[in-house]
């Protein structure tokens, strides 16, 4: 509508954001995780007198600046880069509301990555306890970043009614903390700061797998288990606070989650059920895979079994990211716009005066095909393309003309026990813009065949 | 009063288990990574005993075999995960038995005494084969339908006794409801009957003789060679294996749950590009081009003479290649073994190629 169209070709859009917020979240979750973890390790040699171990501490700290500082610095620029490029109005909105949240974030960022700078490079040059509290400055820091994220990123999947009884008045910004403490704020803060302890431990155990000094032993084998316990909270809340969640989302949201119990028989729409699933059974075989490679033999835990607990965590963290995202379907922002940018209280304008009329980015004249393919790339590409992730090629099954018509007859006035509803935005426009769309998707369906192909020797045999 | 855990030691003699457990020592080395694959097979058989006992509460062999699968996969409470778990955890567990297989091969771990683990393993795998092939057409889809009606055609084509077995195999001259029950039989009761046995002596060897390690740690001295206790140290890595192998299983049931083609209807055409699975991938695509070569009966026949006397020399390798024999054997012998790896891997990308 207000922005051009990013064509990302095999794997859309989406997937970039889902691809650099993962990388992202396994970082920034270390971030903070971590910055509680190395304040918490030093007391704790400190008050144990395990002198020894301090150089592997320090190593440690060093892997975390380099991998928070500058790789969860840099993704988190490619979030803004891609949702940016990829969801434009919604990002608007989001600024729109947030501005003042996220000056607070980057204030707290800022401290943060002051902290983590000097918390590195202080080690033995500042009084012990100063350097204490500088980790403690960092890990409060980073805290509060996650305090502030955690309020936009719940407030798209609960907005609350009262911020969604303004929005589209210009009066949003009036409900500021309405809308960043909305319903499923604490409980996300909870699973998020789990979360967060379980990856300090995790990558904890990355750094302490390579000590392989026979001196260093019997700390090596201390210091594994106490990281081990890091996933302890995560294991133990974690059934409390997913139902708690699970409690607070829209019903909506519970209803997509459970469609996928009975059946894999509506494709993409039953796979949030799977994925939600995948993150429950992964969060507790890390739990027992860190039990017995990391617990129980401490003295043999090496790289490859660290590793292969990390690649769990990234299952773990993508899967829920996956289905995070997917129960807000159809909406990016719960209730007020639909996954391809359009407004639910714009839904009828756009039926009477036209989607391409209201579009600053599409050319004045178009045949009825590129005028369809316009539609396509502003209603469609937000989820589909054309012949990769989720391929219009694939899914239109070959259907003629006249079937496309009726599937899409059916996306713009969903039957309200149509389980498109539940995922899929309705289609919008006037009839004559569907239907140049419906002419579109055939050329996608039943490519024509080439004028030489259908004269030539081929067509007599 | 004694205390509880002990009232079941003495019971059931645990106590004696745990002693001889923790005598056992499990060699340490690079080539460690290894030893995990047997139990990886072993953890991937036991879910497959489960699923597949759930999977009969409603699966119906005969003429309802489509509409009952069909029930699991689309209308059952999580039927859908149970049956692709199944069908995962079948081709885990195959993929495992082969890398398992490989690795006891180039660590030459078939040497005596352990001759006759290497022979149960063989058993083992040629069982769990069949397993594979009689599960296939339990769904009675147009692909297990078709996919079982050119299996059969294998069997088929060894003169005088091919066409007798293969027809008391369909239970008849067609593919038919007669064949599911019939291949039910087979892969919920009569293929169990034979496994189990040759699994039980197979552990059984495995923990008499323990692990071998690889020549290039035999030549070490005992000194320098590490090993660590079976328990708890082995066995925690183990489950530890064995959780990552259920992850990874329910990673493929997520994502890739398993799907349910159309009714099997034999007056329909064969579908488009079909194929037998990957583990039958390298026969099929060897008799194929044979067939090309040599049209006619001779180029079956060729290719089945060529996999029986490439699967003879597989099966006594043990009693080629002993410890007391030249270190040429060794040698010519770890050529052969990556000659049929070679083979195998060539053939079943080529074999794929070809479908598409």
């Amino acid at each position: 509508m207000n922005y051009p169209v990013w064509e990302v070709p095999v794997i859309g859009g989406p997937w970039v954001i889902g691809i650099v917020s993962i990388f992202h979240v396994l970082i920034a979750w270390f971030a903070v995780g971590g910055g509680l973890y190395l304040p918490l390790a030093e007391r704790k040699l400190y008050k144990e007198g395990k002198e020894e171990w301090l150089p592997v501490l320090m190593r440690h700290s060093r892997f975390f600046l380099v991998l928070t500082s500058a790789f969860g610095a840099v993704s988190g620029v490619g979030i803004w880069f891609s949702i940016g490029l990829v969801q434009p109005e919604a990002t608007s909105t989001l600024i729109h509301n947030f501005v003042f949240g996220w000056a607070m974030e980057w204030v707290f960022f800022v401290i943060e990555l002051a902290s983590a700078a000097v918390y590195y490079y202080t080690w033995n040059r500042v009084p012990r306890e100063l350097h204490l509290k500088v980790g403690y400055v960092y890990a409060i820091s980073s805290f509060l970043t996650l305090v502030i994220i955690n309020g936009i990123l719940a407030f798209m999947l609960t907005p609350g009614r009262p911020w969604l009884d303004v929005a589209g008045t210009g009066h949003e910004a009036s409900r500021f903390w309405l809308a960043f403490f909305n319903p499923t704020y604490f409980p996300s803060l909870v699973l998020r700061s789990l979360a967060c302890l379980s990856l300090a431990g995790v990558y904890a155990l990355i750094t302490y797998s390579r000590v392989d000094d026979p001196a260093l032993e019997k700390t090596k084998i201390s210091m594994i288990r106490w990281s081990a316990q890091w996933l302890l909270p995560m294991v133990l809340l974690l059934p409390v606070v997913l139902a708690w969640f699970l409690l607070m989302i829209p019903n909506e949201s519970r209803v997509i989650l459970q469609q996928g119990m009975t059946t894999i028989g509506i494709g993409a729409f039953t796979q949030v059920t799977r994925i939600a699933m995948l993150t429950v059974l992964t969060t507790f075989t890390i739990a027992g895979v860190v039990y017995f490679f990391a617990y129980q033999s401490p003295k043999d835990f090496s790289l490859g079994h660290a590793i292969a607990v990390l690649g769990l965590a990234v299952v773990a963290t993508a899967s829920t990211e996956y289905a995070r995202e997917t129960i807000r379907k159809p909406f990016v922002i719960e209730g007020h716009m639909y996954s391809n940018g359009i407004r639910k209280s714009d839904v009828d304008k756009i039926n009477s005066q036209g989607y391409l009329t209201a579009s600053m980015w599409t050319p004045d004249t178009m045949d009825p095909v590129k005028r369809g393919e316009y539609v396509f790339r502003g209603q469609c590409m937000s989820c589909h393309t054309v012949s990769g992730y989720r391929s219009m090629k694939r899914l239109l099954q070959q259907r003629d003309e006249k079937a496309i018509k009726k599937l899409l007859e059916m996306l713009h006035n969903p039957p309200k026990d149509s389980p498109y509803v539940k995922y899929m935005p309705p289609l919008v426009g006037t009839p004559e813009e569907i239907d140049n769309l419906a002419v579109y998707l055939t050329t996608l369906s039943k490519p024509p065949i080439p004028a030489s192909g259908a004269n030539g020797p081929m067509a007599s045999r | 009063m004694a205390k509880r855990s002990d009232y079941w030691i003495d019971r059931f003699g645990i106590g004696d288990a745990i002693a001889y457990a923790k005598k056992k020592s499990v060699p340490l080395h690079k080539h460690s990574f290894w030893y995990y694959w047997g139990g990886i097979s072993l953890f991937c058989f036991l879910v497959q005993v489960v699923t597949g006992i759930l999977l009969m509460v409603y699966y119906r062999p005969g003429p309802e075999a489509f509409e009952s699968v069909r029930q699991i996969t689309y209308s059952i409470h999580f039927g859908w995960l149970i049956r692709s778990v199944h069908n995962w955890s079948a081709n885990l567990f195959l993929l495992s038995v082969f890398v398992h297989m490989f690795s006891v091969f180039f660590m030459k771990a078939y040497r005596g005494p352990r001759e006759f683990g290497w022979l149960s393993g063989i058993l083992l795998l040629m069982v769990g084969l069949i397993f594979g092939f009689s599960g296939y057409l339990l769904p009675m889809d147009d692909l297990a339908f078709f996919a079982t009606k050119v299996g059969l055609e294998i069997p088929s084509a060894v003169p005088i006794i091919g066409p007798p077995i293969a027809n008391l195999m369909r239970g008849g001259l067609e593919v038919s409801e007669f064949t599911v029950q019939r291949f039910f039989a087979l892969h919920a009761v009569i293929l169990p009957l034979l496994f189990l046995p040759i699994l039980g002596l197979h552990l059984w060897l495995v923990q008499k003789h323990g692990n071998a390690s690889p020549p290039s740690e035999e030549a070490k001295p005992e000194a320098e060679r590490k090993s660590i206790p079976f328990f708890p140290n082995f066995l925690a890595k183990d489950l530890a294996m064995w959780l990552i192998t259920l992850n990874v299983i329910a990673l493929f049931a997520a994502v890739f749950p398993w799907q349910l083609g159309e009714a099997a209807d034999p007056l329909r055409p064969a579908p488009l590009g079909i194929h037998p699975e990957w583990y039958f991938m390298s026969q099929f695509q060897t008799l194929k081009f044979m067939g090309k070569m040599f049209p006619g009966y001779a180029g079956e026949a060729i290719g089945m003479t060529l996999f029986t006397l490439g699967m003879v020399l597989w099966i006594l390798i043990p009693f080629y290649d002993t410890r007391d024999k030249t270190a040429l054997r060794a040698k010519r012998t770890t050529y052969f073994g990556l000659l049929v790896v070679g083979i195998l891997l060539l053939t079943t990308i080529w074999g794929y190629l070809g479908v598409r």
